[in-house]
């Protein structure tokens, strides 16, 4: 009498939609391949049949051979490992300040209160035009590029991690209320586990602010960087030489977005698109 | 006898039951919200005295302030006239010797369902091997003792409300039910009410049970709270005599169904 059948029911997973969907993948796959081709092949044809002038857009072969070439450079590393470190280092405090500043507008209301109309406010001014500002505030090296990077990037991280936080349920809530949980004890359990997917989307979206923060920095006054060699170049017309520095700064971005969204996978293993296992 | 002042009158053959101390005593509680649109009581003058190791139901219509009531036993809410006692002490914060079963399960996707029972003994500073045992024999009476390492959205969402009795881990002295059962299919719910009869029975715990289940409320109650809505109060208790072990049998019998017709007439009546 005691535990009923119905209590011991469980349930199973189809295999047969798994493989369907690693079919469907392959698929996508496969379109994005031809796409990428086809850009390619355009790329390439387009101005050696002269359709375009290859001052203006060199043939993808072109711009291989000048990428591999400014590789070789000596001066290559110098300005690739300047722009790199502007990156790092403003990543690192924009997300950091983000993440500090939006925890303490949503675990204190009163500074939510007196605080947000000004983060909006300074959220809604067009921010790369603190840059020549900063260049005569902190000079041509790198400190000014880090400053303009962490400006362009925090407020996502804010702004995700203020509206995670304050998302959590109120029956969890109730839940860490009931068994006499510390406000600390609710924040490191629930809130911020709670709260991760979120603020890992400000985080990613702060990686393409910060790349750019950097190279708006160099492109304004900077004597070293990617962002000056691209101003270089351009004034040098050597456009081949342009585009090589565009595919590093872009490999750059990628690699920084495929290493967080890794980190994403293996921190928050608990979201709903994660089957199996 | 009975002393506490409620309107309907207890049967007389509960009287062997009031040697039993009481546990909460609520009297005068009463909430009132204070809203944009003005003040709705929520629950008006609720007076109740509960003993050790009753089992006591609350039914009544939505919005009648069952959950109200619960929420200031539990001390999640505070009263605004009135007060209830736990143990003779006044209740204006949660105690550990109270458990809660909330209307959700609300289980959290990162912590298997093992850690998530065993939050509550994470916050205590109570997490032993002798609670996991614990923690596993209650999950095996619900029948997920398979799905202790199995993340809360591998099951499926009946599996998951049958977490909710995760909080007779603690072993709490009072356990307050809010309907922790409504969203699950009627077989799955009579076993569970079973088990649960039988555990808190077994182990004399102290239980306020909230449903919209006439049947149910009368089946697992010593006495049955009637509630009625606009504004939220008590108005009538009916003792159900049947004795115990419950069994569904018991649902057949004439007494049954007076218990059932009384309670149902007093929320014809208001
Ligand atoms: N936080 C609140 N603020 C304002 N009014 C509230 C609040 N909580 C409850 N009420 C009101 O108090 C009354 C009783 O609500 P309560 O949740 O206690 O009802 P209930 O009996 O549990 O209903 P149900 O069976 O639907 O769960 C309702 O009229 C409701 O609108
Ligand atoms: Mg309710």
């Amino acid at each position: 009498m005691a535990k009923s059948a119905a209590l011991q029911m469980g349930q199973q997973v189809g295999a047969s939609f798994q493989n369907g969907k690693k079919q469907e993948d392959l698929r996508y796959r496969l379109y994005s391949l031809a796409i990428i081709i086809v850009i390619l092949a355009v790329w390439e044809i387009a101005p050696r049949l002269g359709l375009v002038s290859p001052i203006i857009l060199p043939s993808f072969t072109a711009v291989v051979g000048a990428l591999i070439s400014l590789m070789q450079q000596d001066f290559f590393l110098r300005h690739f490992s300047v722009t790199l470190t502007e990156i790092v280092v403003g990543f690192v405090l924009g997300t950091s300040i983000g993440l500090v500043l939006g925890i303490a507008l949503a675990v204190w209301p009163a500074a939510k209160r007196i605080a947000y109309p000004f983060v909006v406010g300074f959220q809604a001014i067009p921010k790369i035009v603190f840059a020549p500002l900063f260049i005569a505030w902190f000079g041509f090296g790198m400190s000014s590029k880090v400053v303009m990077a962490v400006v362009v990037s925090f407020f996502p991280v804010l702004i995700n991690t203020m509206v995670g936080l304050e998302s959590v349920p109120a029956e969890a809530r109730k839940l860490m209320r009931s068994i006499k949980a510390t406000p600390l004890q609710t924040f490191r359990k629930v809130s911020l586990p709670h709260a991760l997917p979120v603020i890992f989307a400000g985080v990613k979206a702060a990686l393409t602010f910060v790349v750019i923060g950097a190279i708006v920095g160099e492109f304004v006054g900077a004597s070293e960087g990617l962002g000056y060699l691209v101003e270089l170049y351009k004034n040098q017309l050597r456009i081949d030489r342009v585009f090589a520095v565009i595919v590093i700064l872009a490999a750059i971005g990628a690699g920084g977005y495929f290493l967080l969204e890794w980190l994403d996978r293996k921190l928050i293993f608990w979201r709903s698109d994660v089957e199996g296992k | 006898m009975m002393v506490e002042p409620i309107r309907e009158t207890a049967s007389p053959i509960v009287a062997a039951q009031d040697a039993r101390p009481p546990v909460i005593e609520i009297s005068a509680l009463g909430k009132t919200f204070t809203l944009d649109s003005g003040p709705v009581v929520a629950l008006e003058s609720v007076d109740l005295t509960i003993r050790k190791g009753e089992f006591i139901s609350f039914v009544g219509p939505s919005g009648c302030g069952k959950s109200t009531l619960l929420n200031m036993v539990a001390g999640l809410l505070s009263p605004s006239q009135g007060e209830a006692t736990l143990n003779g002490a006044r209740i204006d914060e949660p105690s550990r010797q109270v458990g809660f079963m909330f209307q959700t399960a609300v289980l959290l996707p990162w912590r298997t369902v093992e850690e998530n029972v065993l939050m509550p003994a994470e916050i205590f500073g109570t997490k032993t091997q002798a609670l996991r045992e614990k923690a596993r024999s209650v999950l095996e009476a619900v029948g997920l003792g398979e799905f202790l390492k199995a993340y809360p959205q591998q099951l499926s969402g009946g599996m998951q409300q049958r977490v909710s009795p995760r909080t007779l881990t603690s072993e709490p002295d009072v356990l307050l039910m809010d309907e922790p059962f409504g969203a699950l299919d009627e077989f799955t719910r009579e076993a569970m009410n079973m088990e649960l009869m039988r555990i808190t029975q077994a182990a004399g715990i102290t239980v306020l049970f909230v449903t919209h289940n006439i049947t149910e409320a009368v089946f697992m109650a010593d006495r049955v709270v009637v509630m009625t809505p606009h504004p939220g109060k008590v108005s009538g208790v009916v003792d159900v005599d049947l004795p115990r072990p419950r069994d569904i049998g018991q649902m057949q019998e004439q007494r049954f169904t007076d218990l059932m017709f009384k309670v149902r007439g007093i929320l014809g009546h208001g």
